[in-house]
Formats: structure tokens, C-alpha cells, sequence
């Protein structure tokens, strides 16, 4: 049941971003798909981060008729983390989605780049590196009401399940 | 009241295993099945990654995709145009008094411009008739596909836009695209499928469109996307000895370079204006930066050329 309303909820974002967000040349660089995926990963874990993102990466590079694979081989990767992340060490924490959204921000930007880079498209740094800080910016923006909107749809799994995770000897 | 508590001994550093948090279904599953769904999916990436830049045997697919995601993009685009629309309105308002000014002098000085320009028009074509003259081919040499924009996904990366019109209405790749409300160049198309298609603009790093001066035909380079992050283009390979002014027309020059081989551009599509030019040492070219006529970052449909049957 949570695939087919992640299902839904990660091809409303992606038709949000294309055909939306697109429009206003200031959130051009923000990317409110991978904010939505890593608040999935984050609540789901790897398995279903990696799932996700392989999916919503295809999705996208169908969509604008790009090189497919290329999307979906970096959200994969950045949804199976972040879902590691979301299943060790960030449970509970108020930090854990900006800093999520944060490094792979960065990542997916300078992953993309060296995609291009051996495809042997142009690659162009300068513009990505400078194009980086507004990118960064909107999409901690978005985390918070992103974040918030997830989380009431996919709620964090029981608490009764986590205690077990260290187990207490004598 | 007794506290319900045992006495546990903490063994730290021991080598009992932790157990996973069972919550996540993911969690549930070993380590193994994790690692083997992730490498199936990175792995699967690469292969598509493969066949998609090295044949063309995931286009129809695509492209059947494309076309069944399209109601979808344009359903979107509706419900959000309302408020795209009062974004504009707002914004056109506060530019409208600045603008006003200004485009009334420019009206003045382009209807006196046009006088000359028609005089010039019925003059060369008296002459191209007597002269049996053939010259490359011009944008009315092409039939006008009208299109939506799709997708606007412009980034440092990829600057690409996808349109609803496809072989289907007789686009190809490498077909002009232009503005329809300026009749600037915004780029070629880079693939097409039925229904649909991916225009590379004239900013991506990959386009290039061998252009001229208006006033000064002598001037002839190709217009390349320019080093900064703005839209700023720039004319490369004009000679030094060439003049160029500040405020000159860039247009497209219909050839490759001097010689007489025929561009995939029809001459004279109007590319943008020259806001500077500068000799230096290092550079055995002239530096000419060019701003682009079309608005690229507002594109809400564009004009396919398409050749006549």
C-alpha cells in the first residue's frame, strides 16, 4: 500500500517540477523531486529509497526526453543512502532532512556533472558550481513543508520496533 | 511503589550482533537482498544509461511514454496557469510604466525603419528576378509548425526544452525552432518522437549557428553559448578586421563560414544584439558578446520550421 501512494505522490512532485516549478526561472534550480524522494528514504529506509528513486529518475528522463538511466542511476544511489541514513543514525533527529537534502543536493549536482562529463556532453562546472548555493538554498527551503507533507502521509513506523535495535545484555 | 527493573550488565564492545530495526521493511530484509535490489537497480541504470546514448532502440518506447504523460503535463500547466498568470500580471505591472517610455521611442524609430526596410524588400526582389539569382534558403522557404512548451527543464547542465509537436507534424531532428512573438532563433531540435520533442536551446554548450552582422555582412563567425552563467551569447572567429557595432543585429547567416556550403539555418533568422566587442592580444578573434533576442527562461511556445514539401 505505501508503493502505490509513494507511487502517486512521486509522479504529482515530478509533474509539479516539470511543469510548474519549471515555469518560474528562480526555482528552475531548486528540485522539489529529490526533496520529496529523501523525505521518503528518510521514513521508508534504503530498499524503498532505491526503489523510489529508480523510478522517479526514469519517470523524469522520459519526460524530457533525456539520456535514459542517467536520473535514475543518481536518485537510486541517493535514495538507497539517505534510506541508510533514515535507518541507522537519523531517526528522531529535526536535523536529519536538511542535512539530507543538503549533501545530496551537492552530490546529485556533481554526479550529474561527471555523467555528462563521460558521456562526453559538455560539462559545464563554472555555471554548475555557481548555479549550486541558489539550488541549495530552495531546496532546504522546501524540506520543511515537503518534510512536514511526507511524513503526515507515510508516518514513522512504530516505536516499538526501534527499541529492539540495541539489545541490552546481563 | 517498586520499580519493575532488572539488573542488565552493558557489555561494551563485545561482539554481539545488533539486530536491524524491524520497523523498516527494508531493515527486515538481510543485507544480501538489500545490496542485491540496489545493484540490480544501479546496474539496470547503467545498461539504460548504455543503450540510450549508443542506439536508438529505447526511443519508441520513450517516446510512447512521452506522449502518455502528456495529458498529464498539460493538465498540470492549466491548474497552475492561473497563478502563473497573476505572477506575470503583477510583475508586467511594475515593469509597464519603465517600459512604456521607452517603447514608444523605439516604435517611432522602428516604423521609420520599416518604411526604408520594405522600400529595400520590393527593390531586392526586382533585382533577384532579373538576375535569376538562387541564395540560400530563407525562413520562408519553410512551413511554420506552431508548439506548447512541455517541459522548461533548463539547468546549468542541460539547456533543453520539450514541446508538444513530433514526426508526426513533420518535425525532425535538426529542425530551426524560433519565437513566435519575436521570430528570434531559440535553438534545433535534438530528437523527436511522435508526439513530442526535445529542442536543445541556443544557450546548451552543443549548439552553434554560424551568424552574421546585419549592417556589416562582412562580420561572419558562429554564435556559441557564452563562458558566464547569464544568457549572454558570443559571435567566435569574426575576423579583427571586421567591424562590428554596439547595437548591430545578429542574424543567422545561412552558410558555413566564407564559403558557399549551405547551414541548416535559414538566413536572416534574428539571433540577438551586439552589447560588446573588443580586440585583445591573446584572442586572434574579435570578442563579441551577443544578447539573445528570445527570452529563454519565459518560452511558452515556439515555432518549429519545418521544410515545404
Amino acid at each position: 500500500m505505501d508503493g502505490v501512494k509513494a507511487a502517486l505522490v512521486l509522479f504529482v512532485v515530478a509533474l509539479l517540477q516539470l511543469a510548474v516549478l519549471t515555469e518560474y526561472s528562480a526555482f528552475r534550480t531548486a528540485s522539489i523531486v529529490l526533496v520529496a524522494l529523501l523525505a521518503l528514504a528518510l521514513l521508508r529506509g534504503s530498499v524503498f529509497g532505491a526503489v523510489a528513486g529508480f523510478g522517479i529518475g526514469l519517470l523524469l528522463d522520459t519526460a524530457t526526453l533525456g539520456t535514459l538511466g542517467v536520473s535514475s542511476l543518481l536518485l537510486t544511489v541517493g535514495g538507497f543512502w539517505i534510506g541508510r541514513y533514515g535507518e541507522t543514525t537519523a531517526r528522531d533527529r529535526f536535523h536529519s532532512p536538511f542535512l539530507s537534502v543538503a549533501v545530496v543536493t551537492v552530490l546529485f549536482a556533481f554526479g550529474q556533472l561527471a555523467l555528462q562529463f563521460l558521456l562526453g556532453e559538455p560539462a559545464p562546472a563554472g555555471l554548475v558550481v555557481r548555479g549550486l548555493p541558489l539550488g541549495l538554498v530552495l531546496n532546504l527551503l522546501l524540506t520543511l513543508p515537503a518534510y512536514t507533507l511526507i511524513r503526515r502521509l507515510f508516518p514513522p513506523l512504530e516505536l516499538g520496533d526501534r527499541v529492539r535495535e540495541v539489545r541490552l545484555l546481563g | 511503589m517498586p520499580r519493575n527493573r532488572t539488573v542488565r550488565l552493558a557489555v561494551l564492545g563485545s561482539s554481539v550482533q545488533r539486530t536491524a530495526a524491524s520497523g523498516y521493511p527494508s531493515s527486515r530484509s538481510s543485507a544480501l537482498k538489500r545490496r542485491t535490489i540496489v545493484g540490480g537497480l544501479v546496474l539496470l541504470s547503467l545498461v539504460l544509461i548504455t543503450v540510450s546514448f549508443r542506439s536508438s532502440a529505447l526511443d519508441g518506447a520513450q517516446g510512447t511514454v512521452a506522449g502518455i504523460l502528456r495529458p498529464f503535463e498539460v493538465a498540470a500547466d492549466r491548474v497552475s496557469r492561473p497563478f502563473r498568470d497573476a505572477v506575470g500580471w503583477t510583475h508586467g505591472l511594475i515593469d509597464a510604466k519603465n517600459q512604456n517610455k521607452k517603447l514608444r521611442l523605439k516604435v517611432e524609430l522602428l516604423r521609420q525603419q520599416v518604411i526604408q526596410d520594405e522600400s529595400a524588400v520590393q527593390e531586392n526582389v526586382q533585382l533577384k528576378a532579373h538576375l535569376r539569382y538562387h541564395g540560400p534558403p530563407s525562413v520562408r522557404d519553410f512551413d511554420r509548425v506552431g508548439a506548447a512548451i512541455l517541459t522548461n527543464q533548463q539547468s546549468p547542465i542541460d539547456q533543453s526544452v520539450t514541446i508538444a509537436a513530433g514526426t508526426s507534424s513533420g518535425v525532425a531532428a535538426g529542425s530551426v525552432v524560433v519565437d513566435p512573438s519575436t521570430g528570434g532563433l531559440v535553438g534545433t531540435v535534438d530528437r523527436a518522437r511522435s508526439s513530442v520533442a526535445r529542442v536543445t536551446l541556443l544557450t546548451d554548450g552543443q549548439s552553434a549557428v554560424t551568424a552574421t552582422d546585419l549592417t556589416y555582412p562582412s562580420a561572419i563567425g558562429v554564435v556559441t553559448r557564452g563562458g558566464g552563467g547569464s544568457d549572454v551569447l558570443v559571435l567566435d572567429s569574426v575576423s579583427k578586421s571586421a567591424y562590428v557595432g554596439i547595437g548591430d543585429t545578429v542574424i543567422t547567416a545561412g552558410r558555413l563560414g566564407n564559403g558557399a556550403l549551405q547551414s541548416k539555418f535559414p538566413r536572416g533568422i534574428p539571433i540577438g544584439s551586439v552589447s560588446s566587442a573588443s580586440n585583445n592580444d591573446v584572442n586572434p578573434f574579435k570578442n563579441i558578446q551577443v544578447e539573445p533576442l528570445v527570452d529563454f527562461s519565459s518560452l511558452q511556445s515556439v515555432i518549429v520550421l519545418v521544410p515545404k514539401p
